[in-house]
C-alpha cells in the first residue's frame, strides 16, 4: 500500500471540509476523485503534501515517506527550459550550493531529468521555454517534473480542467500508464467518463465524506451524478 | 396590465456628497490657504520681477559654445554624472536584492530578518542621498566617489523596497508546487520566485537608473562632482551663458537616459 489515509479530518473554523476520509492508493494503482467544487477533493490532496495541516487522522506514504503534486494551473516556470524546470523537481535532493543557478545543475541530474520527459513523451522539447509549449504539453512537463521527485506517490489536482478535451485525455492516459510503471496515482477529476474509461478506482467524496469507492464498472451513472446536485435538501431520499 | 408596466421605472436619483466628503473639501481648502500663506506665494510680485528674469534668460543666451572654455568641459562632466548614476545603479544591485529577499514575506526566513530589513531598507530609504553625500564628503572628500558611495547607499533602500513588493506579488502558483516538491525557502526563492519577476525587477532597475541619473546632478550641485558642478561653479562665477551649455548637455543627457530605458522595458515587458 503506497498511499494510506485513515480519518482525515480538516476544519476552518467552524466549517468542516473533511468529515473522516479514507483513501488507499497502492502502487501501480490509478484512484480518480470525483465531487463537486468544495466537497473537498483539493484539500484532501492537499493535507497529504503538507500544504495544509489536517485537524486530525493519519497519512502513511509508503516508500521514501514523498508524495509529488502536479496542479490545475501547471505552475511552471514559463521563461525557464523546459529541461530546467523538470530538474527543479530534484531541488529537494540537492544541497544549496549545487542548486544556485540551473547551470550548476549535476550531469546526472540533467540525464535523470532527461528520462522523466522521456516518459512522458517530450525528450525532443527539452532546450524549449516552457511557456512556449501548448497547455498540455506544459502540464505533461509538470508531471516530468513530479518523476523527477523520485516519489513514489503522484496527486493531481484537477490536471486537466484547464485543458481541450484532446490534452485532457493525453494527460489522463499518461497518468494511467505511469501507474502502470508502478506508481501510486491520485487525480482528481472533473470528467466522470476519462475517469471510468483510465482509473482502477473511482472515488466519489460528497460533503467532505466519500460516497462510494469501487472499481469503475461497478458505480453508476446516477451514484456519479448525485454528487453533482446543486441543492441536495431538494432530493428526495432514496 | 398595468400601465405602469409598460415604461421602466424613473431613474434612482444621484446621491450627493456626503458630509465627510464636504469636511474633507473644506479643509483641503483651509491648507491651500495655509500653504499660500507660508510660502509667500503672490503672482503680482511674479508680475512685477519680469525683467529680472529677461535679464537672466538675455545673459544665458546664447549659450557658451567654446569647445575648449565651455562645451568640452561640460560634455565631460556629463559623462562623469552618467558614470556616478551608473555605478549608484549597480553597485546596489547585490545589496538591494539580498535585503529585498529578506524584506518580502514570501522569501523571508522568519519574523526576526524580516523585521531587520524592512526596517533597515526604510532608513536607507528615508534618509536623503544628499545627506549621504554629505557624510560620505568627509570620508572620502570631494568629488565623484562620495555621490557614487551615497547612490549605492539610498539607491539600496528605494531599490530593495521595490523588488520586495515585486517579489510579494509574484504568483503564488509557482512557489508552491516547489515548496511541495521538496525545495527549501531559498533554493523555492532561487527557482520560482526570482525567474518569474525577473523583468519587473529589470524594468524597476531601469527607472532607478534614471531616477540616479538624475540625482547625481544634484548631489554635483553639493560637490559630488559632475555636470551638477559646473552649473553651480558657473552660477557663482555670474557665467549664466556657461551655465546655459550646461543644462543643454543635461536636458540632452536625460532624454537620452529617459528614452533608452524605456525602449528597453518596452522590450523585455512580456
Amino acid at each position: 500500500m503506497s498511499l494510506r489515509v485513515r480519518g482525515l479530518h480538516k476544519e476552518y473554523g467552524a466549517r468542516t471540509v473533511l468529515d473522516g476520509i479514507d483513501l488507499d492508493v497502492p502502487s501501480g494503482g490509478f484512484v480518480a476523485v470525483l465531487g463537486a467544487n468544495g466537497s473537498g477533493k483539493s484539500t484532501a490532496l492537499r493535507c497529504v503534501v503538507g500544504l495544509e495541516a489536517p485537524t486530525a487522522g493519519e497519512i502513511t506514504i509508503g516508500g521514501n515517506g514523498r508524495a509529488s503534486m502536479v496542479f490545475q494551473k501547471i505552475h511552471l516556470v514559463p521563461r525557464r527550459s523546459v529541461l530546467d524546470n523538470v530538474c527543479a523537481g530534484a531541488l529537494g535532493r540537492l544541497p544549496l550550493r549545487r542548486s544556485l543557478t540551473p547551470a550548476l545543475f549535476p550531469r546526472t541530474l540533467r540525464e535523470e531529468a532527461m528520462d522523466c520527459l522521456h516518459r512522458v513523451g517530450l525528450a525532443d522539447r527539452a532546450g524549449e521555454r516552457a511557456g512556449r509549449l501548448s497547455g498540455g504539453q506544459q502540464q505533461r512537463v509538470a508531471i516530468a517534473r513530479a518523476l523527477c521527485t523520485q516519489a513514489g506517490v503522484l496527486l493531481a489536482d484537477e490536471p486537466v480542467s484547464a485543458l481541450d478535451p484532446r490534452a485532457a485525455e493525453q494527460v489522463v492516459a499518461l497518468l494511467a500508464e505511469l501507474a502502470g510503471d508502478g506508481l501510486a496515482v491520485a487525480a482528481v477529476l472533473h470528467q466522470p467518463s476519462l475517469a471510468r474509461r483510465y482509473a482502477d478506482r473511482i472515488v466519489g467524496l460528497l460533503d467532505g465524506r466519500v460516497r462510494f469507492d469501487a472499481v469503475p464498472s461497478a458505480v453508476t451513472d446516477s451514484e456519479i451524478d448525485r454528487l453533482y446536485v446543486p441543492d441536495r435538501a431538494s432530493v428526495p431520499a432514496e | 396590465m398595468s400601465l405602469s408596466l409598460k415604461t421602466a421605472p424613473a431613474p434612482p436619483r444621484r446621491r450627493g456628497p456626503s458630509a465627510a466628503a464636504w469636511t474633507a473639501a473644506a479643509l483641503l481648502a483651509v491648507v491651500h490657504a495655509l500653504a499660500l500663506e507660508g510660502t509667500g506665494f503672490s503672482l503680482t510680485t511674479l508680475a512685477q520681477g519680469w525683467q529680472g528674469m529677461a535679464a537672466f534668460v538675455g545673459d544665458a543666451l546664447p549659450p557658451d559654445l567654446d569647445w575648449t572654455g565651455t562645451l568640452g568641459p561640460s560634455l565631460r562632466a556629463a559623462a562623469v554624472t552618467l558614470y556616478i548614476g551608473l555605478l549608484g545603479t549597480t553597485l546596489s544591485v547585490p545589496f538591494a536584492l539580498v535585503l529585498a529577499v529578506l524584506a518580502a514575506r514570501v522569501t523571508s526566513y522568519g519574523t526576526v530578518p524580516y523585521q531587520a530589513a524592512r526596517s533597515l531598507l526604510s532608513f536607507l530609504r528615508s534618509v536623503p542621498d544628499v545627506v549621504f553625500a554629505l557624510i560620505f564628503v568627509t570620508a572620502v572628500g570631494l568629488g565623484p566617489f562620495a555621490g557614487v558611495l551615497a547612490l549605492v547607499v539610498h539607491n539600496t533602500g528605494v531599490m530593495g523596497k521595490l523588488w520586495a513588493e515585486a517579489m510579494e506579488e509574484s504568483d503564488p502558483g509557482p512557489r508552491e508546487a516547489l515548496r511541495v516538491l521538496g525545495a527549501s525557502r531559498a533554493q523555492t526563492a532561487l527557482h520560482a520566485v526570482l525567474p518569474t519577476v525577473l523583468p519587473q525587477l529589470v524594468g524597476l532597475l531601469l527607472y532607478r537608473f534614471d531616477v540616479n541619473v538624475r540625482a547625481s546632478l544634484v548631489l554635483g550641485l553639493v560637490g559630488a562632482g559632475g555636470i551638477g558642478f559646473l552649473i553651480n561653479q558657473s552660477i557663482k562665477l555670474f557665467r549664466f551663458d556657461q551655465m546655459a551649455t550646461h543644462i543643454f548637455v543635461v536636458l540632452i543627457l536625460v532624454i537620452a537616459v529617459d528614452q533608452l530605458s524605456a525602449l528597453v522595458r518596452r522590450r523585455i515587458s512580456p
